[in-house]
């Protein structure tokens, strides 16, 4: 049923978006008919696929490597509470600020190629996987500790059997933060350093005023977000499907 | 009624199962500072295959006395010998908490296993051990549920056959069935009843409810609020088994029942930080100007 009504909405906001291309003066927004050509055309010529690949790469790699530091980091900052407790600080202090900041910097020492990409997405997609993972750890039951204690379970197996999985919905919650912040950088990182993937294809039609290919990209950029982000809602019911509700 | 001179009750300690002598434990108040007295000079001693109810008013640290004997925590002084050693947590003592503290991503099945991690079983033999324990009480079709999908009383049931399933020689229950409903309660404490019957385990059995205490022990201990500390042993002199008769209608329960209510109405009013505080002796309350 709800399938249905989504299904509806979309075809209300093809449309609205269609009454709206109507309206607008001089093409500046393309009508879906228009749109839908222009994707037929990027995709025959291969700019699409090419510079879609160029974005899953800088995305994946850098979401990735995030993951790799956020989840191991944020378990030692949570286990290890001294360590927690110093570094927490300047963990917060570093994911208030714009990371964006960092975009000269980080081009003086990585060039404009995939590494700098990637480093830039690295810095968006980790903190908010670091510190939910964090505060998973801080959140686990205290009791539930000192039962497993009552039982001569070993350290490894409390962390193994009782912090960890308390922690993984928190996790996961890090995860659909920094894949949002990671696919926001990818066009971050496209548009400021090598004008390259879907975000140099943006800048290119956005800067020519072809707004219909434009909009290609914006769709596909939207598609990637859903995809991404329904992905890990999966992963949440399979890691999670103890709890009841929902 | 309390027990008689000084060197019965060291050759007492000498046979006991569990001593506490002269622990005193203090907490630090989280928001305050200052650390809070649970239990002060506190003496107590159970015999081997004892079942000892520790009755008390709330906040009287009837808890820290479990996690003491339990070796959770250590006592700020005086020594609690369990089973002649100093006490150490692992599968030979039982702890049943009062919230369960069932493992949520966790079958009942795996919930029970985990009991015997430190059991020296291998895999097969803790599955097997786990699985005839849940079936003693009565949970078999839920094996492969999880905790949030059962009810309060099948919850408590999943506690006590970990509980039991490391087949331990002592029992630590805090106020295990404080949260279920009164039907339930009924029932689970004769399933209790039969549980001990078959695994006589040193029991010690934490609750507020006196006719609890009564129906389950051979002896009711009475602790004080603030700070702990013993005020009366009583031994309970009704035979077992008590399922198989109306304890509650004997002269002898009704006369304990009477007995013990009394103290603890005595020992909540003159109680400065309870809120029924009404001193009954003269000088607990001294008038303001």
């Amino acid at each position: 049923m709800i399938a249905l009504y989504r299904f509806l909405f979309l075809i209300f906001l093809i449309v609205l978006w269609w009454v709206i291309s109507l309206n607008v003066r001089a093409n500046f927004i393309p009508s879906p008919w228009a749109t839908l050509l222009a994707a037929q055309k990027l995709l025959a010529d291969g700019k699409l696929i090419v510079a879609l690949g160029d974005s899953l790469i800088t995305f994946a790699g850098g979401y990735a490597l995030g993951i790799l530091v956020a989840i191991p980091v944020g378990l030692v900052m949570g286990v290890f509470l001294p360590v927690g407790k110093t570094l927490e600080i300047y963990v917060y202090a570093l994911a208030a600020m714009p990371r964006v900041a960092f975009i000269p910097l980080i081009i003086v020492f990585l060039g404009l190629g995939f590494p700098a990409k990637i480093f830039i997405v690295f810095l968006g997609a980790v903190m908010p996987v670091l510190i939910n993972t964090y505060a998973g750890v801080l959140a686990v039951d205290q009791e539930l500790i000192e039962m497993a204690r009552s039982v001569r379970a070993g350290r490894m197996q409390i962390f193994a059997r009782i912090v960890l999985p308390s922690a993984v919905p928190f996790i996961i919650v890090g995860l659909r933060l920094g894949a949002t912040i990671a696919l926001i950088n990818t066009v971050v990182a496209e548009l400021y350093t090598a004008v390259r993937g879907l975000g140099g294809l943006l800048a290119i039609y956005g800067n020519t005023f072809r707004m219909a290919e434009y909009f290609v990209i914006v769709i596909v950029l939207a598609i990637i977000g859903v995809i991404v982000s329904e992905g890990l809602r999966h992963l949440e019911k399979r890691l999670v499907r103890w709890k009841t509700s929902d | 009624m309390t027990s008689g001179n000084s060197s019965g009750e060291a050759a007492a300690a000498a046979s006991a199962k569990i001593v506490l002598s002269g622990v005193s434990k203090a907490f630090e108040r989280r928001n305050s500072g200052t650390p809070t007295m649970a239990l002060q000079h506190l003496d107590m001693s159970v015999p081997e295959g004892h079942f000892v109810s520790i009755l008390g008013p709330s906040g009287c640290g009837k808890t820290t006395v479990l996690r003491l004997v339990d070796g959770l925590v250590p006592p700020d002084s005086g020594s609690v010998v369990v089973a002649g050693q100093a006490p150490r947590p692992g599968p030979e003592m039982g702890f049943v908490f009062q919230a369960f503290r069932l493992i949520p991503w966790a079958t009942v099945q795996a919930n029970v296993e985990f009991a015997l991690t430190a059991t020296g079983l291998n895999k097969h033999e803790r599955a097997e051990r786990a699985a005839r324990y849940i079936a003693l009480v009565g949970l078999q079709r839920f094996a492969q549920s999880y905790p949030g999908e059962l009810s309060g009383g099948m919850k408590q049931r999943v506690a006590l056959a970990r509980a039991f399933a490391s087949e331990p020689s002592i029992l630590l229950m805090d106020e295990p069935f404080a949260s279920i409903d009164a039907q339930t309660r009924e029932l689970m404490q004769v399933e209790l009843m039969k549980l001990w019957a078959q695994h006589r385990a040193t029991v010690l059995f934490v609750t507020h409810s006196v006719d609890e205490a009564i129906m389950l022990a051979d002896r009711v201990v009475l602790m004080s609020p603030r700070p702990g500390r013993v005020i009366e042993e009583i031994e309970v002199d009704l035979p077992h088994p008590r399922w198989q008769y109306d304890i509650r209608a004997t002269p002898r329960f009704v006369e304990l029942r009477s007995y013990l209510w009394a103290a603890i109405k005595d020992l909540v009013l003159n109680d400065p930080s309870s809120d029924f505080y009404a001193p009954t002796s003269g000088n607990a309350g001294t008038p303001a100007d």
